[in-house]
């Protein structure tokens, strides 16, 4: 356990070095948001959203989900890049579990999305309502949408080899589950189908309670958020690890 | 860390067989490696060099026999296994966004080293990278990236380091440096290196003994000298216009050991001291119109072909 830890710790430290050096990666997460909710936001300026919190609100946090959640897919995307520069084959001969390797990759998709919530927050006050009142509110909504992507993405990247068809196929299946999240409109104006569909989808959790923590509104009892989504998360980890373990044999 | 069995080789391949659907890559290998030993494992591409290394590594499971590592069976005991040996792949293996230092430092954490940075710096040093530790790994050139995945696979002082090809793909000039840095690598009183190499000059250059496979069996093994010593010569290539009867006429020249037809007026003559005889055999054939006289020292390719009776394919 203290091994899985260490080794996990390790990892992350590896994945947030190759973040830091990537400036355009920072310049592009945090210019893509604020862009939409400014253009956007003005445009639906006179749209409301549930509970009176003004669509641009709504829409902003909305966004924000949608960077953790699609930044946290990137962690699939970068074990199909260690795949291709060789270094996943120097990591499974060294005495590392895949765990450490998926939880490494998981932590520091963590620290990127908190950070990026952090810097794309303080200009936010300033254009919505947004006033983050229940902070521990979005970082558990942060953590379980990142740990439903990254297992996610992870799970994808030990089906496909290539890093096009990983793009393609992550897009086919985070944009369905983002338009059936309620990030972009209020659940209760989908049908029933949908709606049965969007409570299948831990995306949906996690973007009503991002929306607690960012704007104090939601349309999910809070408790079932957090336990829905921790737990949902949770499982799609442990699957993501085993087909790693299965999948990283030859 | 293995508990050390004194007795037991580095490496012990018995029966080793591996079988890719139709195609059999190890046919029954026997092999064994003594501690300490560099050890070369030599042959063409396709011989199951790199299968027999994947086995040994436990990235590769064999179809039957066994593979002990310092007496224990790398199957039953994948982890301990794992501990135990350092892996250079053919492939490249490092993240171009690191620096050399932070790979070494980083993989030494893995390996649960005490004193990591200390120890990333030993290994700079030992491979020559020191003036390159703080660039990241994509700015370095081919073979300082091969001396660092070196470097990478000495780290945790592996009983058996495992190098696959080590200098494939490198010009002359990065093969040289290789090569040196291999012949005087810490290896720390007890590291056994075992090489792959289709090149019979590496295997020659580097490997106090050899293993010379072809089709995923032994050959011979022996150390390269005694290997060329026991052709029994030099070997001298004629190429005649008219070769009926010449062969008859080799025999019987002093220092004659043996002759092959090759077919095609190519006459391939075994002879001890071959400088001495040279100028006789010349003699021998003059009347059968010579067109080629070409004098070797014995090679390893010469004990492959005499071993196998085919030509060494180093690349397909």
């Amino acid at each position: 356990m203290r091994q899985v830890a260490a080794d996990t710790l390790t990892l992350l430290r590896r994945e947030l070095l190759r973040y830091r050096r990537d400036r355009a990666y920072w310049v592009g997460q945090l210019v893509f948001p604020l862009a939409i909710i400014g253009i956007a936001g003005f445009g639906l300026r006179n749209v409301d959203w549930v509970q009176g919190a003004g669509y641009s609100g709504g829409l902003a946090s909305g966004i924000l989900v949608l960077v953790v959640g699609s930044g946290a897919i990137g962690g699939g995307f970068s074990l199909i890049e260690d795949r291709d520069s060789g270094f996943l084959r120097a990591l499974l001969v060294a005495p590392v579990s895949r765990t450490s390797i998926v939880l490494g990759k998981l932590g520091a998709r963590i620290v990127v999305s908190v950070a990026l919530v952090v810097l794309l927050v303080l200009p936010l006050t300033l254009l919505t309502p947004i006033r983050l009142p229940h902070p521990g509110a979005a970082l558990v909504a942060l953590v379980g949408v990142s740990a439903f992507f990254v297992a996610l993405g992870i799970a994808l990247a030990t089906q496909l080899r290539r890093l096009e068809s990983f793009r393609t196929f992550a897009a086919l299946i985070t944009i369905p589950l983002y338009l059936v999240s309620g990030i972009l409109y209020p659940l209760e104006n989908l049908p029933v189908f949908l709606r049965m569909a969007a409570y299948a989808n831990p995306m949906t959790y996690g973007a009503d309670l991002f929306r607690w923590g960012l704007l104090g509104v939601h349309e999910l009892p809070v408790g079932l958020s957090v336990a829905l989504l921790t737990g949902l998360s949770a499982l799609c980890v442990v699957v993501a690890v085993a087909l790693f373990e299965r999948g990283a044999r030859t | 860390m293995p508990r050390e069995m004194d007795d037991a080789p580095a490496l012990e391949l018995r029966g080793l067989t591996k079988r890719y659907g139709d195609v059999t890559a190890l046919d029954g290998l026997d092999l064994r490696v003594e501690r300490g030993a560099f050890f070369g494992l030599l042959g063409p591409n396709g011989a199951g060099k790199s299968t027999t290394i994947g086995v040994c590594t436990t990235l590769v499971r064999p179809s039957s026999g066994h593979a002990f590592l310092l007496g224990q069976d790398v199957v039953e005991d994948p982890a301990v296994a794992r501990a135990a040996v350092g892996l250079v792949f053919q492939e490249p293996s490092i993240d171009p966004e690191l620096t050399p230092g932070e790979t070494l430092e980083f993989t030494a954490r893995l390996h649960h080293l005490a004193a990591p940075r200390r120890r990333a710096g030993e290994l700079l040093d030992a491979v020559g990278l020191s003036g390159e530790a703080h660039r990241p790994a994509r700015t370095l050139s081919g073979g300082q990236r091969r001396r660092l995945e070196i470097a990478r696979g000495l780290l945790h002082r592996p009983y058996v380091l495992f190098l696959d090809e080590p200098t494939v793909g490198l010009d002359p000039a990065a093969r040289a440096a290789i090569w040196e840095h291999l012949r005087e690598l810490p290896r720390e009183g007890r590291t056994t290196v075992c090489l792959t190499t289709h090149s019979m000059e590496e295997a020659d250059a580097l490997c106090e003994r050899l293993a010379i496979i072809d089709r995923g069996r032994l050959v011979v093994e022996g150390a390269p000298d005694v290997l060329k010593a026991a052709l029994g010569g030099d070997v001298v290539y004629f190429t005649l216009e008219r070769a009926e009867g010449a062969a008859a006429k080799l025999r019987a020249a002093p220092g004659v050991r043996g002759i092959a037809d090759r077919g095609g007026g190519r006459i391939r003559v075994t002879v001890e001291a071959g400088p001495r005889h040279l100028a006789g055999l010349v003699e021998a054939v003059a009347a059968h119109g010579i067109v080629e006289v070409d004098m070797r020292r014995p090679t390893l390719e010469e004990v492959f072909l005499h071993h196998t009776g085919h030509v060494f394919e180093a690349e397909k």
